[in-house]
């Protein structure tokens, strides 16, 4: 229970409606969509208008009440877990799409808009939101902020940071500020803030306003499935098409296991084998059809076993359906799971692959893979069952070989899903002591109280109630120490 | 005035910390940014230059700071590949004055600009801290993101040291075409037909009446609307002929012709003689009430109208069209007390990096 | 129940699909965090009574149901959910009055007829009346139409294509006797030989969304003795009797009669699904352009996935522009009884329905279910608009008619 003092604060902003501080009101909040953690907030309060949020955070700087931001809670990395008895600030009545101005090519939304809706808005004029995370039907824009997220199609075009022109935003100390304009160079003059305040987790404040670019939707798609009876060949495919000198809008692998979960959700009629390549070309018509010829003969030299070419937008629907709807889908298969995000070089993806098929044998725990093959990042679903006891812990282990993995590689940790609270053990492994401490240093100069997301991205800091933890794999490792 | 040229991370490191106020250069191709810097040591990064990491698969590539980008450029080309944010001075410049001042030329159109392909940087500070931020690879996702802040950053935060850049495959013919129009807005109405059709440009500029060589001297000339397409031998000319249809087709085109494709040609800056040069960010909505107050200066609208450039000998003039439309304006060349000219920029946030990195000021 | 639960992993996904959650803009209104409540009640980590208003809050709309990745059976769920809790839950009194009028007239037309008549006496009295009370009272139209029996057996014309039996529904007999009429007499126009057998009634699936499982299974036993065995299907014109009596299999799980439950689910269809099987003998279609938006019931679009099957029939008819409008899948706010349990939701769902099909500009509302019809004329009578809502039944039957 929240201390009455906040409370009566909070109320001074909020009705009764929008300060949530019930249990049977909390719960649902406890975690985002990674449920190993969970957290109950102190309060949960639903502003409908920037004024309320600026105020919010201005109480809690007074208060050094600790909150965190939350848009439709999907972050795989547990980045808007609540805070224990801190605040969580729900965005997702912010949902007003101020603008759409086709003819500069640019929206105006606010930060509980969610993804896909931008594009629908666009649509009618030909245009679209390019960013495409698997959850784009559900999650904001605010948190695809927070993580920089990507998509299928960040291939060509980039993820969020690369398609946000200008922000308003109010700083963790109750600062109100806008960078950025609405010309597609973006901030343009002086240091990029946009690139700095994308992919801050939360930690700086939080966004009020967005202003994003559109691009035109692609006068042509063609999109090619390939089958392939191992992995690896999967993988060597992605090299040829690289070296080719071709461009593709999204290149993305699955294998066996991520197939069968894709399969029982959606029926997309994937072909049975231990591996699905998928290619997808977009752009002018002419150029796409001659790119596509070259694509297909490469494809053809790279032993798969079955080659399909959707010949329509419901089968390129469909054969996209099934991709992003995999990581949902294998809690078809599995009661629980663990979504790991690491990169490698594009040209050790054959090698990382066979590394975690070493790893699952040696954990006896299934894993799914489903990645972004075009930029080498991974997506492995550690499947596991939470009521057998250890199994949890053994997921973690394997999932901490696969992250120091990615690191040996000379990868990262994250591509798209963050550090938050998942991964914070293990920015060490990433950067050094100094870097961390800069780091940490920005932080404290936007947020002396460190009150937005708490616990997040820094290792150690105080741990919301978790369900786990055995020794660190990187501990164990000698990678990392948390003395 | 003195002068250093580190050949090495610890000297330059030795420097900071040895010095009050420091400046650093990377060729001193835009003399503007370094004014009002009396009295600070000047740094010149050419000699910590060099290549040090290409990998065309992986479409990466990490160099020195003090790299000219001509060499880069050459060493991408061969592979087929480029940078495709187009370096501004791609003859003059460093790959660290480039980031630091975040110049692009026309080609930036097509994927985006200096902030979309830098994947991180080795770095100095003010506190002579040598560190990492960002990652090597094309996709990352942890720590802040300071490599994308330090683009556009001046040195005033850090100084780069070494660049990670992703790269594209490039392609390799080209055909220009320019498009004459009587009025600004009638051009401008071509650019938003551009913007919501699905034809993939590789540059596209608008040049006013006094600026292109063709329409010089002409006291009535046109607005020139410069559009280059890019692709492979065999659909390039069926593409451009359907391009030129549909801009003839809806839009007040008066006339189209080929134009030979050079590098001069989309050298934005090429014909922007004037003591001054500057570059403003402008959306393209607000060109008419720009070009209006300026309209007898050299000038090119450059990135689909995105970016303004400008040549003037009355920098004060320039100074008040920009505050009147409140745009910002960053002096390349010419005499000025501040690089920046016309609305400041709210700097709340970078104040605050500014505290982290270079608590004493010591970069300028 | 407990698979259901952990099947979820509180991905999201079916958050946007929830017309609740859109609404109302909290997670305790969102399958997801409903889901989660009801964890927490069995966990006992929650006590049911206050998980029970957001639970009551589920339109049971089942849009949430496709929209989940990973296989949640919600339905199942939230059923199994409710009629365990149904037996345990003390109601304050006037919710009891209203449920218990609920469970005893709407089942029953000859009942429901005079509770509508002796209702629309005290219509006067509705503003003392609680908001339960009211809503239900604003369901009936100022004056019942008047009944239109339909012979028992109606032979095919011409050549006869197939035998059906139609499941006479409840309030849809009383409130609007001419759909099954325009249906009995479409369907024998097409070929198809009609029963109507005297003795069948409800379904039983009112009761069973409010949770009231022994009266549904009780009801729901009359049916199975009424009609002829030897009939190619049970013909249903009210989407949400078919979804409900796909549900039979749950109800009936390992209670007597189970088998014959499910034999008897497994031959109802909607009358659309079948029709458009069957496809139509040459519709003559309308002398000019009649612009017509298909409002989706959820009974049909989410539980039972049809959404190509009414708009393939309404594509046959010639001069009828089917328009498509925004948020198509979201329930109108009709579901079941939820207009009287929940009438303010309701009401503000049945008017972000209005707003997005009047955006379109038809002439003529089609859908083919009693309630949306229902909800969708009551949102038009409020805006004083007197645009037609029909049956598809009702549709098909003038533009086949020469
Ligand atoms: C099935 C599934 C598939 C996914 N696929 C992808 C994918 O393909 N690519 C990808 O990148 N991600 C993916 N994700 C992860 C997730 O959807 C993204 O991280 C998404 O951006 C989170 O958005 P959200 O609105 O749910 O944010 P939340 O989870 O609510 O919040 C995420 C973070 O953002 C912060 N935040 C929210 N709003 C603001 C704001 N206005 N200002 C500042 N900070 C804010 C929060 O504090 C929190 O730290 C997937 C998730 C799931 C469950
Ligand atoms: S979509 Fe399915 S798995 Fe995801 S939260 Fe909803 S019910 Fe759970
Ligand atoms: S049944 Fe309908 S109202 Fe209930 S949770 Fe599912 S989508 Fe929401």
């Amino acid at each position: 229970m929240m201390n009455r003092g906040i409370l009566q604060a909070l109320q001074k902003i909020y009705p009764a409606d929008r300060l949530l501080t019930r249990d049977v009101e909390l719960l649902p909040y406890e975690s985002d969509a990674l449920t190993a953690f969970n957290a109950k907030p102190g309060a949960v309060v639903l502003p409908v208008n920037e004024e309320e949020i600026i105020d919010t955070v201005r109480l809690c700087h007074q208060l050094a009440l600790p909150f965190v931001a939350r848009g439709s809670g999907t972050s795989l990395s547990g980045g808007s877990l609540p805070i224990p008895e801190g605040l969580t600030i729900g965005l997702n009545r912010l949902n007003r799409i101020k603008k759409i101005d086709p003819l500069q090519r640019i929206a105006v939304v606010e930060p509980g808009v969610i993804n896909l809706h931008i594009t629908e808005a666009a649509q009618p004029y030909g245009l679209y939101y390019a960013p495409d995370p698997s959850s784009q039907s559900i999650c904001t824009i605010g948190g695809n902020i927070a993580f920089n997220s990507g998509g299928a199609h960040c291939l060509k075009y980039g993820m969020t940071s690369n398609h946000v022109l200008a922000m308003k935003v109010v700083l963790a100390d109750g600062t109100v500020t806008r960078f950025g304009g609405e010309s597609v160079d973006g901030v343009g003059i002086g240091p990029d803030l946009v690139g700095l305040f994308v992919g801050s987790e939360g930690l700086f404040g939080i966004a009020l306003e967005i202003t994003v670019r559109l691009m035109p939707q692609p006068e042509l798609y063609q999109t090619v499935l390939a089958a392939y009876d191992d992995l690896g060949r999967a993988g060597d495919a992605v090299s040829m098409v690289v070296a080719s000198g071709l461009l593709p809008g999204a290149m993305e692998i699955m294998d066996r296991l991520a197939i069968k979960a894709a399969e029982a959700s959606v029926s997309a009629g994937y072909p049975d084998a231990e591996a699905l390549l998928i290619v997808e070309l977009e752009g002018e018509a002419l150029q796409v059809e001659a790119e596509f010829e070259q694509l297909l003969g490469i494809i053809e030299k790279s032993s798969a076993i079955e080659v399909r070419v959707a010949q329509n937008e419901e089968e390129r629907t469909r054969i996209w359906k099934g991709r992003k709807g995999a990581f949902s889908a294998v809690g078809r298969l599995s009661p629980d799971y663990i979504v790991q995000d690491g990169v490698v070089p594009r040209s050790r993806l054959g090698e990382a692959l066979v590394e975690i098929g070493a790893l699952k044998d040696k954990y006896q725990l299934d894993v799914a893979n489903v990645f972004h093959a075009g930029d080498g990042n991974l997506h492995p679903l550690i499947l596991y069952d939470g009521r057998e006891a250890g199994a949890l812990e053994r997921a973690e282990a394997l999932a901490g070989e696969i992250l120091a993995l990615c690191i040996s590689l000379g990868g990262s940790i994250t591509g798209e899903h963050g550090i938050g609270m998942e991964k914070r053990d293990y920015l060490p492994a990433m950067f050094s002591e100094e870097e961390i401490d800069i780091m940490e240093g920005l932080r404290r100069a936007i947020d002396p109280n460190e009150i937005a997301n708490r616990g997040k991205m820094f290792p150690g800091g105080e741990a919301p109630a978790l369900s786990q933890h055995g020794v660190h794999p990187l501990e164990r490792a000698g990678l990392i120490s948390r003395e | 005035m003195t002068m250093y040229a580190p050949r090495s991370v610890t000297e330059l490191q030795a420097l900071v910390l040895d010095s009050e106020r420091i400046h650093v250069i990377g060729n001193g191709s835009k003399p503007a940014l370094h004014c009002a810097v009396n009295g600070a040591a000047i740094v010149d990064l050419s000699g910590m230059s060099g290549i040090i990491e290409y990998q065309p698969a992986e479409y990466t590539a990490t160099v020195r700071a003090g790299a000219p980008v001509r060499e880069l450029s050459a060493a991408l080309r061969e592979k087929g590949q480029y940078l495709p944010f187009d370096p501004l001075l791609p003859e003059a410049a460093t790959i660290g004055g480039t980031v630091a001042s975040n110049l692009s030329g026309s080609r930036r159109f097509r994927y985006g600009g200096v902030r979309d392909f830098i994947l991180g940087a080795q770095v100095v500070d003010g506190e002579g801290r040598a560190f990492g931020v960002g990652g090597k690879v094309v996709k990352n996702s942890a720590g802040f993101d300071l490599s994308k802040f330090l683009v556009g950053s001046m040195g005033k935060y850090a100084i780069m040291t070494e660049l990670t850049f992703k790269v594209f495959p490039d392609v390799p013919r080209f055909r220009s075409l320019g498009f004459h129009y009587e009025e600004l807005e009638e051009a401008l109405s071509a650019i938003y037909f551009i913007n919501q059709s699905a034809y993939e440009l590789d540059a596209l500029d608008l040049a006013p009446p006094s600026v292109h060589p063709i329409n010089r001297g002409k006291k009535n000339g046109n607005w020139m609307l410069l559009a280059r397409l890019a692709g492979f031998d065999d659909t390039l000319p069926r593409r451009v002929e359907r391009f030129t249809a549909a801009m003839t087709r809806d839009t007040a085109t008066i006339r189209v012709e080929e134009l030979h494709d050079s590098a001069a040609l989309w050298n934005p800056l090429a014909d922007l003689t004037g003591e001054f040069l500057v570059k403003v960010v402008i959306p393209p909505k607000q060109l008419p009430a720009f070009d209006a107050l300026i309209a007898h200066n050299r000038r090119r609208y450059s990135v689909g109208g995105n970016i303004a450039w400008a040549a003037t000998d009355d920098i004060a003039q320039l100074d008040t069209a920009l505050t009147s439309c409140g745009l910002t304006g960053l002096c390349l060349s010419g005499a000025v007390d501040s690089a920046l000219i016309g609305v400041p920029i709210d700097n709340a946030l970078a104040e605050r990096v500014k505290q982290v990195l270079d608590p004493l000021g010591k970069l300028v | 129940m407990a698979t259901a639960i952990e099947k979820c992993v509180h991905c999201g996904f079916c958050l946007a699909a929830c017309p609740t959650y859109n609404l109302l803009g909290e997670e305790m209104d969102s399958p997801r965090g409903r889901i989660y409540l009801m964890k927490n009640v069995l966990e006992e980590r929650l006590s049911a009574d206050d998980a029970q208003p957001y639970i009551d809050r589920c339109l049971g709309c089942m849009a949430c149901v496709p929209a989940c990745p990973s296989g949640v059976e919600y339905g199942d769920l939230l059923v199994s959910y409710r009629a365990l809790q149904e037996d345990q839950r003390r109601r304050p009194p006037l919710d009891a009055l209203a449920r218990k009028l609920v469970i005893e007239t709407l089942p029953y037309p000859r009942r429901f007829r005079l509770a509508a008549q002796t209702g629309k006496l005290s219509k006067a009295l509705t503003a003392a009346l609680p908001d339960a009370f009211a809503a239900m009272l604003n369901l009936l139209p100022a004056k019942l139409p008047p009944a239109l029996p339909i012979p028992p057996v109606m032979p095919a014309k011409g050549a006869r294509r197939g035998k059906v039996a139609l499941l006479p529904g409840c309030v849809q007999q009383v409130l609007a006797p001419e759909i099954n009429y325009a249906a009995a007499q479409l369907l024998a126009a097409n070929g198809v030989e009609v029963h109507n057998p005297p003795g069948a009634g409800c379904c039983g699936s009112i009761l069973l969304h409010i949770g009231a499982e022994r009266q549904a299974r009780d009801i729901a036993r009359r049916n199975f003795t009424q009609f002829p065995a030897d009939v190619d299907a049970i013909i249903t014109t009210a989407a949400g009797c078919g979804s409900g009596i796909n549900d039979y299999e749950l109800l009936f799980k390992s209670q007597p009669d189970a088998e014959r439950a499910t034999e008897f689910s497994q031959k109802v269809m909607d009358f659309s699904a079948y029709l458009a099987e069957l496809g139509l003998r040459q519709p003559a279609g309308f002398e000019e352009e009649r612009r017509v938006v298909y409002q989706d019931a959820c009974h049909l679009l989410h539980a039972q996935s049809q959404h190509a099957e009414p708009r393939a029939l309404l594509n046959q008819i010639p001069n009828l522009r089917l328009l498509e409008i925004a948020d198509a899948g979201m329930c109108c706010g009709s579901a079941g009884a939820y207009n009287i349990d929940q009438p303010a939701i309701a009401a503000q769902l049945g008017q972000r329905k209005i707003e997005s099909i009047l955006a379109v500009q038809p002439d003529v509302i089609v859908s083919a279910n009693i309630g949306c019809i229902t909800q969708l004329r009551q949102q038009l009578d409020r805006l004083g608009n007197p645009l037609p809502v029909l049956h598809i039944a009702e549709i098909l039957h003038q533009a086949c008619a020469d």
